[in-house]
C-alpha cells in the first residue's frame, strides 16, 4: 500500500478518477482488515456502553424491562451515604497509592539502571509481583499475611509494634491496600527503565564535570528528561487505581467491610448491580466514574504543559 | 502484537457467541424437555452453596443419582452463600440459570415472582410425604417454585468441652435474655481469654424476627410493609449493649478476621445463636467432638417465637431444556432415603417423611432431630416467602449491625440507616 501511493501521485492530471478509485479500493481493503476489530468494538464495547448509558436513566432490576426514570439515579447517588463512602475510600486510595507506587517504581528503576552483574535477574525478580499482583491468589495470600497472627502481625510484634491483624481493623485496611498496589510497581518500573536508558550519558558526565551531586543531577537531568515517561505513568496508574476491584472483592469477601473501609467505587457498583438488582443505579455510577476519570485525565494533561519537557522543545 | 492478538480473540469470542445463539434457536421446547438415554445421557447443571462438608455429601448424592439414572448426568458447582446470589443474578440476566438450584427462602420472591423459576406443579415431583403446613413456604400466588429439602429452627449452640474448661454449668435452654447474657458473661470471663462467651446475636435478622414474634409482632405486614417501628429495632440492638467490648461478646474485628469461617466454628466463642442444621458444618470447622443445642432465650416462657423454616428449597430454572430430568433430580434429592443417609441433618431435618424415616440419626445428628422434636409445642406457622428484595434487607441488617459494632455509627444512626435502606427497597419493588 505504501508503494502504490507515490506512483499515483506521480501520474498526470487525467488520472485523477483512477487515483480516487484506487483510494476507494484501499479504503475498502482497510475496512475489511479492520472488520474483526470493528465488530468486536461495536458488539463488545460500544454496544454495551450505549446500553448502559440508556440503563443509567432507568430503573432496571435485571428481570423486568427497564423503566425510564430520567435523572433519578444520578440525583439519588448524592443522597446515598454508602456512595459517598465509596468515593472517599477510592479517592484516598488513588491519592496515596498512585504517587507511592510511582515513587517506588522510579526508585527501583534507577537502581536497576546501573551496570551491575545479574541485572537481568533483578529486573525479572522485581517485575514478577506485578505479573501476579492482580490475580485472585495474591489477594488471598495478602489477606492471610495481614490477618490475625499472620506473618506481618508477627513480624511487627517482634519489633514491639502490636497492631493486631490489619484485615479486621477498619483503620488499617487502607494502608494494606496501598502496600498491595505499591508492591505491584513492575509495569511502571519497566517503562521508567526504558526512559532512563534514553537519557544520554553525556549529560551526567557534563554535570559531574561542573560539580553537580546526585541530587542535583536527579532534579536537573533525570526528572526533566524523564518527564514524558512520568506523565504517561501517572496517567495510566491514576486511571488504573480508580478501577481497583479484584483485590477489594476478595479481601473483603465481596462486602466492602470491615465497616465499609474497603468499599471501593467499583465494588459498590458491583454490589448495587448484582446483589441489590439495581442495574440502572449501577450504570449511573459507571458513567459518573467515566466522566470523573475523563475530567481528571484532562486536568493532568493541562498541567503537563508546565512540567513535561519533550526533547526538541524550544523551552 | 497485543492488538492483533486481541482482535483474534474477539473474533473467536464473537464466533462462539453467535454459534451459541444459533444452537439455542435450534432447540425445540416440549413439555418434558429433552430426554436422554443410557448411551446418550443428557447433562443437567446443579448448583448449591455451602462448605466443603456439603460439597462432599452432594458429590456422593449426585453419584448415587447417576448410578440410578444412567440417562442423566449431573454437573455440580458450588460457592459460598454471599457469592452465590451475585452469580445467580448475573446468570438470570443472561438467561442462563442452571437447570436445578439449591435455593433460599429469602430469594424465592425475587426470582419466582419475576418468572425466573419453573412452576414445579407442572412437572412430576412427589410431595405426598411432606407436611402440608410446610409446602406453602415454597409457593407464591398459587405456583410452586420451590420444594423444601428439609427444615431448620433457631437454637443456641454451645460447646460442652469449652464450658467444662471454663467451669460453667451447661444451660438447659429455659432462660430469658438476662440469664442468657449472664451465661455469656460467665463463660467469657472464666475462659481467661481463651475464647469469648458468644457473638452479637442481635446482628442476625432471623433472631430479630423471632424476638418480634416473642413480642407478638410480625416482621412484615400482609401488604409487604414493615411490621415494626424504629423503637422496636432500637430496643433490640440496645439489648446486649452492656456485653459489647467485654469478654462476653467477641469483638467485630475478630469476627472479620475469621471470615469466611464463623467465630463459633473457629473455636473463638463458646456459643452461637443460629440455625440448628449448622451442626455438621460446625463440627467439621471446629474439630469439636460434640456440640449441643438448646432453645433461644425468651422473656415470655410460653412464647419462644420459634418456627420451622425450610432450610433450603430445590428449584428449577424456568428456561431449563430438561424439565423431566430436572424434576427427577429434585424428586430424588428431597425424597430418596439414601440421600437422607448421606446428608443426615446437614441440610436440616429432612422434610419428606419418606426420607426422614429412611435415615438413621445418631450422635450429633440425633441431637438436631431431638431438638426439633423438643420444641414442637412452641412452634408457630412457618413464615411465608418474605418480600421481594428481602435478601438485600437481610444482608444490610448484618452489615449495619457490624458497622455499629465497629463504632462507626451509634445505635440511633444504625436504626435510621437500616430503615432508610428498607423503605427504599420496599418502594423500589412495590
Amino acid at each position: 500500500m505504501t508503494q502504490t501511493q507515490p506512483v499515483s501521485r506521480r501520474s498526470p492530471a487525467p488520472s485523477l478518477p483512477r487515483k480516487s478509485r484506487q483510494r476507494g479500493v484501499d479504503t475498502r481493503a482497510g475496512y475489511t482488515f479492520l472488520l474483526p476489530w470493528m465488530l468486536g468494538f461495536f458488539a463488545l464495547t460500544a454496544g454495551p456502553m450505549i446500553a448502559s448509558l440508556y440503563l443509567s436513566f432507568t430503573n432496571y432490576n435485571l428481570f423486568e424491562p427497564p423503566k425510564w426514570i430520567g435523572l433519578d439515579n444520578y440525583l439519588s447517588l448524592f443522597q446515598d451515604e454508602r456512595f459517598m463512602q465509596s468515593v472517599g475510600v477510592t479517592v484516598s486510595y488513588v491519592v496515596f497509592g498512585t504517587p507511592l507506587k510511582l515513587a517506588a517504581a522510579l526508585a527501583v528503576a534507577m537502581l536497576l539502571n546501573s551496570k551491575r552483574k545479574g541485572q537481568g535477574f533483578y529486573r525479572s525478580a522485581f517485575y514478577a509481583p506485578s505479573l501476579i499482583g492482580a490475580s485472585v491468589s495474591i489477594a488471598i495470600v495478602w489477606k492471610a499475611m495481614f490477618g490475625d497472627a499472620g506473618p506481618v502481625d508477627q513480624g511487627l510484634s517482634f519489633f514491639g509494634i502490636n497492631l493486631g491483624g490489619w484485615v479486621g481493623n477498619p483503620s488499617m485496611t487502607m494502608p494494606m491496600f496501598v502496600l498491595l498496589t505499591v508492591w505491584q510497581f513492575g509495569a511502571p518500573m519497566v517503562i521508567f527503565l526504558a526512559g532512563l536508558k534514553q537519557i544520554p550519558g553525556e549529560l551526567y558526565e557534563a554535570a559531574s564535570m561542573d560539580g553537580a551531586g546526585p541530587i542535583r543531577k536527579f532534579f536537573n537531568i533525570t526528572w526533566p528528561m524523564l518527564s514524558p515517561v512520568i506523565f504517561f505513568n501517572l496517567l495510566m496508574e491514576t486511571i488504573h487505581a480508580f478501577q481497583i476491584f479484584n483485590s477489594a472483592y476478595i479481601i473483603s469477601n465481596g462486602e466492602g467491610g470491615p465497616a465499609g473501609s474497603t468499599l471501593f467505587y467499583t465494588l459498590y457498583l458491583y454490589l448495587r448491580g448484582f446483589s441489590d438488582f439495581r442495574m440502572g443505579y449501577a450504570s449511573a455510577m459507571a458513567w459518573l466514574l467515566l466522566i470523573v476519570v475523563g475530567i481528571l485525565t484532562l486536568i493532568i494533561f493541562r498541567t503537563s504543559k508546565s512540567w513535561v519537557h519533550y526533547s526538541g522543545d524550544s523551552k | 502484537m497485543m492488538i492483533n492478538r486481541r482482535n483474534f480473540l474477539t473474533t473467536i469470542a464473537l464466533g462462539t457467541a453467535s454459534a451459541a445463539v444459533l444452537s439455542a434457536c435450534g432447540q425445540s421446547g416440549t413439555t418434558a424437555g429433552k430426554t436422554g438415554s443410557a448411551e446418550n445421557p443428557v447433562t443437567i447443571n446443579y448448583t448449591w452453596w455451602g462448605n466443603d462438608d456439603r460439597a462432599e455429601r452432594t458429590r456422593k448424592a449426585i453419584a448415587l443419582f447417576e448410578s440410578k439414572n444412567p440417562d442423566i448426568k449431573v454437573n455440580g458447582n458450588f460457592t459460598d452463600f454471599a457469592g452465590y446470589w451475585q452469580k445467580r443474578a448475573t446468570e438470570a440476566a443472561g438467561g442462563g440459570l442452571p437447570d436445578v438450584m439449591q435455593w433460599d427462602l429469602s430469594y424465592l420472591r425475587d426470582y419466582g415472582q419475576r418468572n425466573q423459576l419453573l412452576d414445579l406443579s407442572t412437572v412430576n415431583i412427589n410431595t405426598d410425604a411432606f407436611d402440608k403446613s410446610l409446602l406453602p413456604s415454597g409457593q407464591i400466588r398459587g405456583k410452586t417454585y420451590g420444594i423444601p429439602t428439609s427444615t431448620n429452627a433457631f437454637a443456641v449452640y454451645y460447646d460442652p468441652a469449652k464450658l467444662a474448661a471454663a467451669g460453667v454449668a451447661e444451660p438447659d435452654g429455659n432462660w430469658n435474655y438476662k440469664e442468657f447474657h449472664e451465661f455469656m458473661t460467665q463463660v467469657g470471663t472464666k475462659s481467661n481469654g481463651a475464647f469469648f462467651g458468644g457473638g452479637d446475636y442481635t446482628a442476625v435478622w432471623w433472631m430479630f424476627n423471632i424476638w418480634l414474634r416473642q413480642n407478638n409482632m410480625e416482621a412484615f405486614t400482609e401488604d409487604g410493609k414493615l411490621g415494626f417501628t424504629k423503637d422496636d429495632l432500637k430496643k433490640w440492638w440496645s439489648q446486649p449493649a452492656d456485653l459489647r467490648g467485654t469478654p462476653a461478646m467477641i469483638p467485630e474485628e475478630r469476627v472479620t478476621q475469621l471470615l469466611p469461617k464463623s467465630a463459633f466454628g473457629s473455636n473463638a466463642t463458646a456459643s452461637e445463636v443460629t440455625w440448628d442444621n449448622f451442626m455438621a458444618g460446625y463440627l467439621g470447622d471446629s474439630g469439636a467432638k460434640e456440640l449441643k443445642l438448646v432453645p433461644v432465650p425468651s422473656d415470655d416462657p410460653d412464647n419462644l417465637g420459634l418456627f420451622l423454616k425450610p432450610s433450603m428449597l430445590m428449584v428449577a430454572s424456568a428456561k431449563t431444556e430438561f424439565k423431566d430430568a430436572s424434576a427427577r433430580f429434585i424428586d430424588f434429592m428431597v425424597n430418596d432415603p439414601e440421600v437422607g443417609q448421606i446428608f443426615k441433618t446437614s441440610r436440616g431435618v429432612p422434610a419428606s417423611k419418606t426420607q426422614r424415616d429412611g435415615t438413621t440419626f445418631e450422635g450429633t445428628d440425633k441431637l438436631v432431630v431431638d431438638y426439633e422434636k423438643s420444641i414442637e409445642k412452641y412452634l408457630k406457622d412457618a413464615p411465608e416467602p418474605p418480600i421481594v428484595g428481602f435478601g438485600t434487607l437481610e444482608s444490610s441488617f448484618k452489615r449495619i449491625a457490624s458497622d455499629m459494632n465497629y463504632g462507626k455509627v451509634d445505635i440511633n444512626g444504625a436504626v435510621d440507616a437500616w430503615f432508610k435502606e428498607a423503605e427504599d427497597i420496599i418502594k423500589q419493588n412495590a
